[in-house]
């Protein structure tokens, strides 16, 4: 351990914190990507909550501040915890949420109580309130970092081993439990896991605010990726990423740890949610203005169409009151129109299509045809396989010759 | 007939459910023979689902054994192939449709093992026995209701059972996928494999079910589905109400 602080280039307490933050944040990530999967999260804070009794309790017990002891009364009191919320769930006809919150707010209380009592007594420990509510990144040492360490790998390891039968758990319990694996147990490693990881970071972190830090990293990588192994090691990534900067950050600043990794840790979600290449809010939000200004344009290109079929070349004014639509939106149309080289406007506002307008408008006019077929006539077509079209390019995603079949399906040549 | 084929794909006897005070299943006797296509239907509410849920031991039963090819259900697992209703897994999990499939070889090769060559060959089959192979590499959130089914039916195929039980495999599916699926169920039937469905549509059981288990939380009849769905079973099963309607649903 002395020689990994030793390869970090930081001044040595630093590197204690900054290694201690990572394993916390590797953990938290891989193993709140459970708990969010599971749509248990809110678990992980009450565990969180709860442990903070554990942590009072074996300080009376032990009398001293060995790390190792405490984390023990912490885990301790976390299980206890979480076999609360069950037997709440089970015995009661409280909700899962409601079951959540009686403990996260008993235990909490009480630890509240404890190390209040505590902090009285023995005068000097003030400090050591605070730090379990909030965290405190300075004043890590090298043999708390030698007892997350443990902790971390064996959880990793158990995530790593368990792999299969866990994503079968959370994916589909009723297919888990029928094939045989054992769902209790399972879903008992995976609460057991919460608590070794809240356990890891309740020091550095907080009991308040711990919760985030399960959260964060998997709604972060969940931007990022569709498949379960990427997830978890993303996940770990960020959230130890965020841990260091975070912890490294409230160290310099006198800061509470928690406050400051969690809002690390918010901004990297956010950052995440609004930019992930293909997801992201903004990329959703420019595909949707994309698609409603192609669905328009082609309305009013296929409006323009049936117009020249009727009569002479239509002003913007008559195009809208053919059409039906707002003026506005025949007049946004035909600019997109224009721009593209579909259409254009004589000297006296009178609009036609170019070849390539006519051609566009054709297609346009086929893909609703074959759109119409497909819902009509669809399950006679016989498709070898479950392709479904895409409502746009029903041509391009069904391929030609199922297309034309659809077409003769649909009464031939019909416009 | 030879002793094996006597002895049900699927039995249960006696079995008694109940969620709270109210019984949903209530002395339950049943036999689903073995490579048969098999179907459980009934008014909702009737514990179709439960039945099913309570044979293979998803919820627990007050009362009652199950038999799977006259084997307890903890020594015939492997055997068994589930289907659940579409709803009740998470359809944002990040897992592909390959994945899913390959979900249905662990029980066999074994949690902890790596899947083999031979697993592979039966993955590819199972998603090529339902269209999906072009979308194997899709997440399951971004498939269409009948694609999803598709996927699921897949994994079921991928774990070469003797019995497969769905569950509404086709409430909420398009027709083709319903024709699909029946084609490939009827196929696996035709090869041997016993298929148990629950089902709500009473024509599809008269065209392609060879038994039938008619319940209202009790069994009103079982047996070939031309007998079980006699207007005398449908209106005990479904009430006057039905039958009072002039031309009620299932008497069609």
């Amino acid at each position: 351990m002395g020689g990994l602080i030793g390869l970090i280039p930081l001044p040595y307490p630093d590197a204690v914190v900054a290694l201690g933050a990572a394993l916390l944040g590797i953990t938290a990530g891989v193993v709140g990507c459970l708990a969010v999967l599971s749509q248990r999260s809110l678990v992980g804070d009450a565990l969180a909550h709860s442990a903070l009794p554990g942590v009072a309790v074996a300080f009376i017990a032990t009398g001293a501040k060995d790390p190792a002891a405490l984390l023990a009364g912490a885990a301790c009191a976390g299980l206890v915890g979480a076999v609360l919320i069950v037997g709440i769930e089970r015995g009661t006809r409280l909700p899962p949420d409601a079951a959540i919150g009686v403990v996260l707010s008993v235990f909490f209380s009480l630890g509240i109580v404890l190390l209040t009592h505590l902090a009285h007594d023995a005068g000097a420990e003030q400090a050591g309130l605070e730090r379990y509510l909030f965290g405190q990144a300075a004043g890590l040492l090298e043999r708390d970092v030698q007892v997350m360490a443990v902790l971390a790998a064996v959880a990793l390891a158990v995530v790593a081993a368990g792999l299969r039968p866990i994503t079968a758990l959370l994916f589909d319990r009723g297919f888990a439990a029928v094939s045989g694996l054992p769902v209790r147990v399972l879903e008992l490693l995976v609460t057991a896991l919460l608590v070794v990881a809240i356990v890891i970071g309740l020091r550095t972190v907080g009991a308040i605010l711990m919760v985030a830090m399960l959260i964060a990293p998997c709604a972060a990588a969940r931007q990022l990726t569709d498949r379960m192994p990427v997830l978890l090691v993303l996940a770990g990534l960020t959230g130890a990423v965020v841990g260091v900067v975070g912890a490294l950050a409230a160290a310099r600043g006198q800061a509470p740890a928690g406050p400051v990794i969690v809002l690390v840790a918010s901004a990297a979600v956010a950052l995440a949610v609004l930019g992930a290449p293909g997801r992201g809010v903004l990329w959703t939000a420019r595909r949707t203005v994309r698609a409603r200004r192609r669905q328009r344009a082609e309305g009013v290109l296929v409006d323009l169409e049936t117009a020249m079929h009727a009569g002479a070349p239509p002003t913007a004014a008559e195009l809208a009151a053919v059409s039906g639509r707002p003026p506005a939106q025949v007049r946004g149309g035909l600019a997109d129109l224009a721009g593209s080289g579909r259409a254009r406007a004589d000297a006296d506002g009178r609009w036609r299509l170019t070849e390539t307008g006519a051609a566009a408008a054709h297609a346009a006019l086929e893909s609703r045809t074959l759109w119409a077929a497909w819902l009509e006539h669809g399950a006679h077509l016989g498709l070898p396989d479950a392709r479904e079209p895409d409502p746009r390019d029903v041509r391009g995603s069904l391929g030609d010759v199922a297309a034309d079949r659809l077409m003769a399906l649909a009464g031939g040549g019909r416009r | 007939m030879t002793p094996a084929s006597d002895i049900p794909a699927l039995s249960v006897r006696h079995l008694s459910v109940a969620y709270g005070v109210r019984p949903a299943l209530w002395d339950v006797d049943a036999a689903f023979p073995r490579g048969a296509m098999s179907a459980v239907v009934g008014p909702n509410g009737s514990g179709k689902s439960t039945l099913l849920k309570a044979a293979l031991g998803l919820v627990a039963a007050e009362s009652g054994h199950v038999l799977v090819m006259g084997r307890p259900l903890r020594e015939a697992r492997r055997d068994v192939a589930y289907v659940p209703q579409r709803d009740t897994v998470d359809w944002d999990f990040p897992i592909t449709v390959r994945e899913v499939v390959e979900m249905g070889r662990h029980p066999r090769r074994g949690w902890f093992r790596r899947l083999t060559g031979e697993d592979r060959e039966h993955v590819d089959a199972a998603l090529e026995r339902v269209g999906m192979r072009g979308l194997a590499g899709r997440q399951i959130g971004r498939l269409s209701g009948g694609q999803r089914q598709r996927a699921f039916v897949a994994r079921a195929l991928a774990q070469r059972a003797d019995l497969l039980v769905l569950d509404e495999p086709f409430a909420g599916i398009d027709a083709r996928t319903e024709a699909a699926l029946l084609e490939v169920l009827t196929d696996l039937r035709d090869a041997g494999t016993s298929v148990v469905m629950v089902h709500h549509d009473l024509q599809t059981v008269r065209d392609v079910v060879d038994h039938a288990l008619l319940l209202n939380v009790r069994v009103i009849a079982e047996g070939p589905p031309a007998e079980v769905l006699a207007p005398e079973n449908l209106r005990r099963a479904y009430g006057e109400v039905a039958g009072v309607a002039g031309a009620p649903a299932w008497a069609v």
